[in-house]
């Protein structure tokens, strides 16, 4: 998304652009002040938090904080669990939306309206509100504290299939004539034709459906209560009402960066995609 | 390639018409391969999504043990505890300013569907829902008397208050924050991104950052309204702020998310109409008047309900900063419904406060799809 295209650029006094910038700079700087402290006090010894934590300039240096994230504690733990577990989500919901939003999209078959429309439908039902009998469907088959029992309930997204199904629809139907007439059959069409075309979509689908799996909280924290199985975004809520809380905050802080770090990394490489995507969810352009 | 520009149709038009291809049927049977493009997708929507909903329906009639222990067929029992209470009385007076307000909006809405001479049916219908619902809401215990689950009333409360409080602020600061950056050309990408990158956190790391943050003793807020001379304020710790700092923290790390949709509905607007407007002489705030603000409507009225049902569906926040405390001072529905599950093992009755919910927020997107398919 180029924020600028669309601008016709108004002649501006010069000095009008320059404080524009000085704050927008600072309001962005404002903004950040709250990650920054977090990375300050993620660099400063655990024993000087506790005298003085106020400044955003680290007081003292050391990296022993870093250093102790993966081996102290569950954290190297819940780092893998959550990437295990967004992997798969992704993976999954990807492939699902895009073989869905194809079927929608491209074939004809009796009763596909009244399949589309019920899959609407479930864009009304809350993410979070279904937990209890979810829980109980799991726990029933002895799946608490698994991988799969974190993950499936993730991949059932009909706003994905909505995206999918928006964005292959406009595929122009030559393409597919084409193919058919050189006797490409419905899966070589699929997926040497179709697949390529919706990587746009895929991919703002798949970084979007990253974030989400990755920052769940209520149903992690339902459906694995045993520590081993916490993912990264339950590990660290459980730190924090913990009373290293208050003596260690120089490790938490760390702790809660290295946690984050996928996402961060992913929104500065995929942030177009990110962006992409939420827009494409709410059915705008 | 030629699919570089994806232009999405509004959710409730493409309910309304799955886009049809026209092509001549293939040769071989179209049902069977649909089915099964579509059947490992319907597999886990119809386990995952459908059928919790007709589970919990059917949990929510029963007495029904985490443990297992008991399974007891209770009829309405769990929604009369829900929703109901002792000694209850019906007074005219009773939430006047909330019903006055339903019954203000039934009327907006009967005017508006009656000067465009929508269906007779479904008018009468809305106005009978209208007024039914401000009736209803007279009741309450009288003297002598309590609800039977107050903690369900109070967390309700608390749900309402939050999205009450957080949705202007995130739409109105997404919506200001989207203005700065539109129609400029350096430095944007760079101040977009310092906005958005919150959103991007967990939410345990957010806590994490603002638990501190809003510590009287150890945070950055306290030196700096000390500036100003305010005396350090346990935010977190007063019943009467804690909600307060609980919107902040949820501002901070999701307002980039309206950013970005106001971002994309202000680049919808057709650059033509700036041309115009300029050729016929309109200075800038009568360009934003005329222009901009009138190609907003579609994009605000999405993301403000968007926003409502995010809202009212808070929880980690709460859970994590303040565990619905002090005392129950910040105590939200999600919370209510976890606890009464998995702290009190009843999940029959937690399954109808789900379901609650669940009513709630699928009106909520009724009237979101309703109003997406006008405007569209």
């Amino acid at each position: 998304m180029a924020v600028a295209t669309t601008a016709p650029p108004a002649v501006r006094p010069r000095r009008r652009r320059i404080l524009y910038h000085v704050f927008m700079t600072l309001a962005a700087l404002v903004w950040l002040v709250p990650v920054l402290w977090m990375v300050s006090m993620a660099l400063t010894p655990n024993d000087a938090l506790q005298r003085e934590s106020v400044g955003l300039v680290p007081n003292g240096f050391t990296l022993d904080n870093f250093g102790e994230v993966f081996t102290v504690g569950h954290m190297l733990r819940w780092f893998l669990n959550s990437l295990i577990v967004t992997s798969a989500a992704t993976v999954l919901t990807v492939a699902l939306c895009a073989t869905a939003g194809y079927a929608f999209a491209k074939i004809r078959f009796t009763g596909k309206r009244l399949l589309f429309a019920l899959v609407i439908a479930g864009l009304m039902v809350p993410k979070e509100a279904m937990f209890v009998p979810l829980f109980l469907m799991f726990s029933d088959t002895g799946q608490q504290n698994t991988y799969q029992a974190l993950f499936l309930p993730r991949i059932a997204f009909p706003l994905g299939v909505f995206i999918m199904t928006q964005f292959l629809s406009r595929v122009p139907s030559e393409y597919e004539e084409a193919a058919r007439v050189d006797g490409a059959g419905r899966w070589r069409i699929f997926w040497s034709i179709m697949l390529p075309l919706a990587r746009p979509a895929m991919a703002s689908l798949a970084i979007f459906t990253f974030v989400l799996t990755w920052n769940d909280y209520l149903w992690p924290l339902v459906i694995s209560t045993e520590r081993e199985m916490f993912t990264v975004t339950t590990g660290l809520a459980s730190l924090q009402s913990n009373f290293a809380a208050a003596t260690e905050v120089g490790s938490l802080m760390a702790r809660g960066l290295v946690g984050s770090l996928p996402l961060v990394v992913l929104f500065l490489l995929f942030q177009r995609q990110l962006i992409r995507g939420i827009t494409l969810g709410s059915g705008e352009k | 390639m030629t699919v570089t520009a994806p232009h999405t149709g509004k959710p409730a038009s493409a309910a309304s018409g799955v886009p049809t291809v026209r092509q001549r049927p293939w040769r071989t049977g179209d049902a069977a391969t649909g089915l099964v493009f579509l059947g490992p997708f319907l597999a886990v929507y119809a386990l995952f999504v459908v059928w919790p909903v007709v589970q919990a329906g059917r949990m929510s009639v029963y007495d029904w043990d985490l443990l297992g222990f008991t399974r007891e067929f209770v009829g309405l029992d769990n929604y009369r505890r829900m929703l109901w209470g002792t000694a209850m009385t019906w007074s005219t007076g009773h939430l006047a300013g909330l019903r006055l307000l339903v019954l203000a909006v039934t009327a907006a809405v009967i005017t508006r569907r009656l000067r465009r001479g929508a269906p007779a049916g479904t008018t009468a219908a809305v106005g009978g829902a209208g007024v039914l619902g401000a009736a209803v809401l007279g009741f309450h215990p009288g003297a002598g008397g309590g609800w039977n689950d107050a903690a369900f009333w109070t967390s309700l409360r608390h749900t309402l208050e939050f999205t009450a409080i957080s949705t202007p602020i995130l739409v109105g600061l997404g919506l200001l924050m989207a203005l700065t950056l539109h129609r400029r050309q350096r430095g944007t990408a760079f101040y977009r991104a310092a906005f958005f990158l919150p959103y991007v956190l967990p939410v345990s790391a957010v806590t994490l950052i603002w638990s501190f943050l809003l510590n009287p003793d150890r945070g950055l807020l306290a030196p700096f309204l000390g500036f100003f001379g305010v005396e350090p304020i346990a935010w977190l710790s007063s019943p009467d702020l804690a909600m307060w700092g609980i919107v902040a923290t949820t501002v901070w790390w999701s307002v980039g998310f309206n950013l970005v949709l106001f971002l994309a509905g202000l680049q919808d607007i057709d650059p033509h109409l700036y041309e115009a407007a300029g050729l016929d002489g309109a200075n800038r705030w009568q360009q934003f008047r005329h222009v901009t603000l009138p190609g907003l409507r579609q994009i605000s009225v999405l993301v403000a309900i968007t926003q409502l049902i995010a809202s009212f569906q808070i929880f980690g926040q709460v859970y994590i900063m303040t565990r619905g405390g002090p005392g129950d001072s910040t105590r939200v529905l999600i919370q209510h419904i976890y606890e009464s599950g998995f702290r009190n093992l009843e999940m029959g009755y937690a399954a109808a406060l789900s379901l609650f919910l669940f009513v709630v927020m699928a009106v909520v997107s009724a009237i979101q799809f309703r109003i997406m398919s006008r405007e569209a």
